[in-house]
C-alpha cells in the first residue's frame, strides 16, 4: 500500500507530479473495487424497493426485462386497508422505536452523567450492574420476563415493550454517554458549579454542544435496535393490533395458507425499510464515527 | 464547540477557586447524592428487567411450571432431562455449526472492507456509509426481503445465477436444509460484514501513521505491514469484532424464524427455547436451557473481558 503514503502528500501538495501518480493505477483500481462492492450492498435494496411497485400478478412470475414498465402503487393500498391493513402496526412501530430512542436516551444520558462527573459510593458496582446487562442477553431470560410483565399487566403493551427494550440498549446507551461525558473537560463542569449553576443547567446548557454526537449515537441505536427487534415483539405481545411492523410481517406471511404473498410483503418490507434508511442518512455522521469509537472502547 | 474558551467569566471563576473551599464536603456530599439520583433510573431498570428475571429464571428452571395452570418444585430434573434431549442437543449442534460457518467469512470481508477504505481516499467515507446500511437495514426486514427472493421461479436469487450460469433450474432454496443453510449464511455475511468493518477501522484509525511511513522506508511489503504493524496493533478490535459475531451468531434467531420456518433441523437455541416454552408450553424446561444459555455467553463474554484486559479506560 504505498498509495497511502502518497496519498497524504497529494493533500499537502496538490501540483505536484507525485499528486497525479497517486490518483494512478492504484486509485482507480481502488475506485472499481469499491464501486462494484457497493452495487453487491446496494442493489438488493434498490430491487426490494422497485418490487414493491410491481404488479402483484407479476411477483409471482420469473422476473423478465419488462417488470417494471408497469408501477403501481396496488400494493401499498393493499397493506393500508382490509384484511393485511399494516398501519397500525406501522404506527406501533413508530411509537415503540421513538419511546424506546428517547427513553433510552434520557436515561443513559442521567446514568453516564452521573458515572462519568460525580464521585459517589457504590459507583463502580452500578457501573458493573449496567454492564452485566450486557452480559445477560434478553433471549436467555425471555421465559421469566414474560411471566414478569404479564405478573405487571404490561405483555399486549407497548409500554412494557418499550421498557424492555431501554432496559437491553442501556449497557450501550450507558458506555456511549460516559465516554461522552469524560471527554468533556472537569474544569467546564467545575466551573459552571462554582458559578452556581444547578446540575441540570450544566447538562443542558453548558455541556449540550458537545454531548450532542453520543446522544444521536444512543437514540439511533435504540431506535433501529426497537424498529427492528422481533423474538420478544412476537412473545411479549398476541393481538394482530399490537403487534409492531415485523411481528406483524411474519404473521401476514404465516396466514396466507402456506403460498406467502409477494405484493404484500415486498411493500411492507419496504415499509419497514425506508425509516431506518432515512434515519441513517440523517444521521450517519455521528451515527457511524460513533459506532466505530463507542464500539471500539465497549 | 463550546468550550471553556467560549465562557471566559467561568474559566476565570475556576481559576480563582478560592470561595468553594470552606464548604467542600458538603458540597462533596451534595455531588454523592445527585450521582446517586442520576445513575437511579438506569438502576431500577436493570434491576427490574434484567437482575430479577434471571434469579427468577432460576427458580423456574427447578419447576415443572406450564404456561398455564399450576406447578411444583422438581429439583435438577429439567437438567438431568436436558443431557438426554436429543433435540436440545441438535439445535446446539446446529447453532454452533451455523457460528462456525459464518464467522470466519464475516471476519474477512468486514476486514477487507475496512482495509479497502482505510486510506480515507475519495469516496471513502461514502462507501463506508453504504457497506454498513444491510446492517442498518435490520436482520428481520433483511430476512423478509430475502423470502421473496429466494422463492423457486419467481425469486431473484434464482433469476440472478441462472443470468450468470451458475444453476440451471429453479431451486426452493429455503426448503432444502443444505441449502436453505448456505442462502441465510450467505445473506448473514452480506448483512454483518458492515459491522466487523466499522469495528475494525475504528481500530485501524488509531494506529500511528508513523509505523507505516517507518516501515515504507526499510521497504516493507504489503503484507509485511498488514502482518508485523496492522494485526499486532488490531488484536483489540478483532477480539471485539470476533466476539460480538460470535455471540450474535449464537443467539441467531430472526433469519431462521423468517426463512426456514417451516424446515425442521434447523432450529436454533433460541428458536428451540422459544418453541419449547411458547408452543410446546413447558415453560420450566425451556427456562432451564435458558440458564445453559446464560452460562455459555458468560463465559464467551468473560473472554472478551480477558482479552481486552490491557487497558486504564475502564
Amino acid at each position: 500500500m504505498t498509495e497511502v503514503a502518497t496519498y497524504y502528500e497529494d493533500v499537502a501538495a496538490p501540483p505536484m507530479p507525485v499528486a497525479r501518480h497517486g490518483r494512478g493505477a492504484g486509485f482507480w483500481a481502488y475506485l472499481c473495487v469499491a464501486l462494484s462492492l457497493a452495487v453487491v450492498f446496494v442493489l438488493p435494496i434498490i430491487w426490494a424497493i422497485l418490487r414493491s411497485f410491481q404488479p402483484a400478478r407479476l411477483s409471482s412470475l420469473a422476473p423478465q426485462s419488462g417488470d417494471f414498465t408497469h408501477m403501481t402503487l396496488a400494493n401499498y393500498r393493499a397493506v393500508s386497508h382490509g384484511l393485511y391493513d399494516v398501519l397500525p402496526n406501522l404506527v406501533n412501530s413508530v411509537i415503540v422505536g421513538l419511546g424506546t430512542a428517547l427513553l433510552t436516551t434520557v436515561v443513559a444520558t442521567l446514568a453516564g452523567y452521573g458515572l462519568a462527573k460525580f464521585r459517589f459510593r457504590g459507583s463502580g458496582l452500578v457501573f458493573g450492574v449496567i454492564l452485566l446487562a450486557l452480559m445477560i442477553p434478553f433471549q436467555a431470560v425471555l421465559t421469566p420476563l414474560y411471566l414478569e410483565l404479564s405478573d405487571l399487566h404490561l405483555t399486549n403493551n407497548l409500554i412494557g415493550l418499550i421498557l424492555v427494550y431501554t432496559t437491553f440498549n442501556l449497557p450501550f446507551g450507558v458506555f456511549v454517554m460516559r465516554n461522552t461525558f469524560q471527554q468533556v473537560p472537569q474544569e467546564l463542569v467545575e466551573s459552571a458549579r462554582v458559578d452556581g449553576a444547578g446540575f441540570m443547567f450544566t447538562l443542558m446548557r453548558v455541556m449540550r454542544p458537545l454531548i450532542v454526537p453520543g446522544l444521536a449515537t444512543a437514540a439511533m441505536y435504540a431506535f433501529l435496535y426497537a424498529w427492528t427487534e422481533l423474538l420478544q415483539a412476537v412473545t411479549f405481545v398476541q393481538s394482530p393490533d399490537k403487534l409492531t411492523l415485523p411481528a406483524r410481517l411474519y404473521e401476514v406471511t404465516t396466514s396466507t395458507y402456506g403460498s406467502i404473498n409477494n405484493a404484500y410483503l415486498s411493500a411492507g418490507v419496504v415499509l419497514a425499510m425506508v425509516p431506518c434508511v432515512l434515519l441513517y442518512f440523517a444521521l450517519q455522521r455521528y451515527y457511524v464515527q460513533g459506532m466505530m469509537s463507542g464500539a471500539v472502547k465497549g | 464547540m463550546g468550550t471553556v474558551a467560549d465562557k471566559p467569566h467561568l474559566a476565570l471563576r475556576a481559576r480563582r477557586g478560592g470561595p468553594g473551599r470552606p464548604v467542600r464536603s458538603a458540597q462533596s456530599r451534595r455531588a454523592s447524592r445527585t450521582g446517586a439520583l442520576l445513575v437511579s433510573p438506569a438502576v431500577a431498570l436493570v434491576v427490574v428487567f434484567v437482575l430479577f428475571p434471571l434469579g427468577y429464571a432460576v427458580y423456574i428452571s427447578l419447576t415443572n411450571w406450564p404456561l398455564l395452570g399450576p406447578y411444583h418444585f422438581v429439583g435438577l430434573a429439567n437438567y438431568k432431562q436436558l443431557l438426554h434431549d436429543s433435540g436440545f442437543k441438535h439445535s446446539v449442534v446446529f447453532t454452533l455449526t451455523y457460528t462456525a460457518i459464518v464467522t470466519p467469512p464475516i471476519f474477512i470481508v468486514g476486514y477487507g472492507l475496512a482495509a479497502l477504505l482505510r486510506a480515507n481516499r475519495f469516496g471513502s467515507k461514502v462507501f463506508r456509509t453504504i457497506f454498513f446500511l444491510p446492517f442498518v437495514v435490520g436482520l428481520s426486514t433483511v430476512s423478509f426481503m430475502f423470502e421473496i427472493e429466494l422463492q423457486p421461479n419467481s425469486g431473484g436469487v434464482d433469476f440472478l445465477l441462472s443470468k450468470l450460469g451458475i444453476v440451471s433450474d429453479s431451486h426452493a432454496w429455503t426448503v432444502n436444509q443444505t441449502s436453505a443453510l448456505i442462502a441465510i449464511s450467505v445473506i448473514v455475511v452480506w448483512f454483518a460484514s458492515g459491522l466487523t468493518m466499522l469495528i475494525l477501522t475504528g481500530g485501524m484509525q488509531s494506529i500511528p501513521q508513523e509505523l507505516y511511513e517507518a516501515a515504507d522506508v526499510d521497504g516493507a511489503s504489503w503484507w509485511a505491514k498488514e502482518w508485523r504493524i496492522t494485526l499486532p496493533m488490531l488484536r483489540r478490535s478483532i477480539a471485539l469484532a470476533l466476539i460480538i459475531s460470535i455471540i450474535g451468531s449464537f443467539l441467531a434467531f430472526n433469519q431462521f424464524y423468517i426463512l426456514a420456518q417451516n424446515n425442521v433441523g434447523l432450529e436454533t437455541v433460541v428458536e428451540w427455547i422459544y418453541q419449547t416454552a411458547f408452543t410446546r408450553f413447558q415453560v420450566g424446561y425451556a427456562t432451564a436451557m435458558a440458564i445453559c444459555l446464560v452460562v455459555v455467553i458468560a463465559l464467551i463474554t468473560s473472554a472478551q473481558f480477558l482479552l481486552l484486559r490491557d487497558d486504564t479506560e475502564l
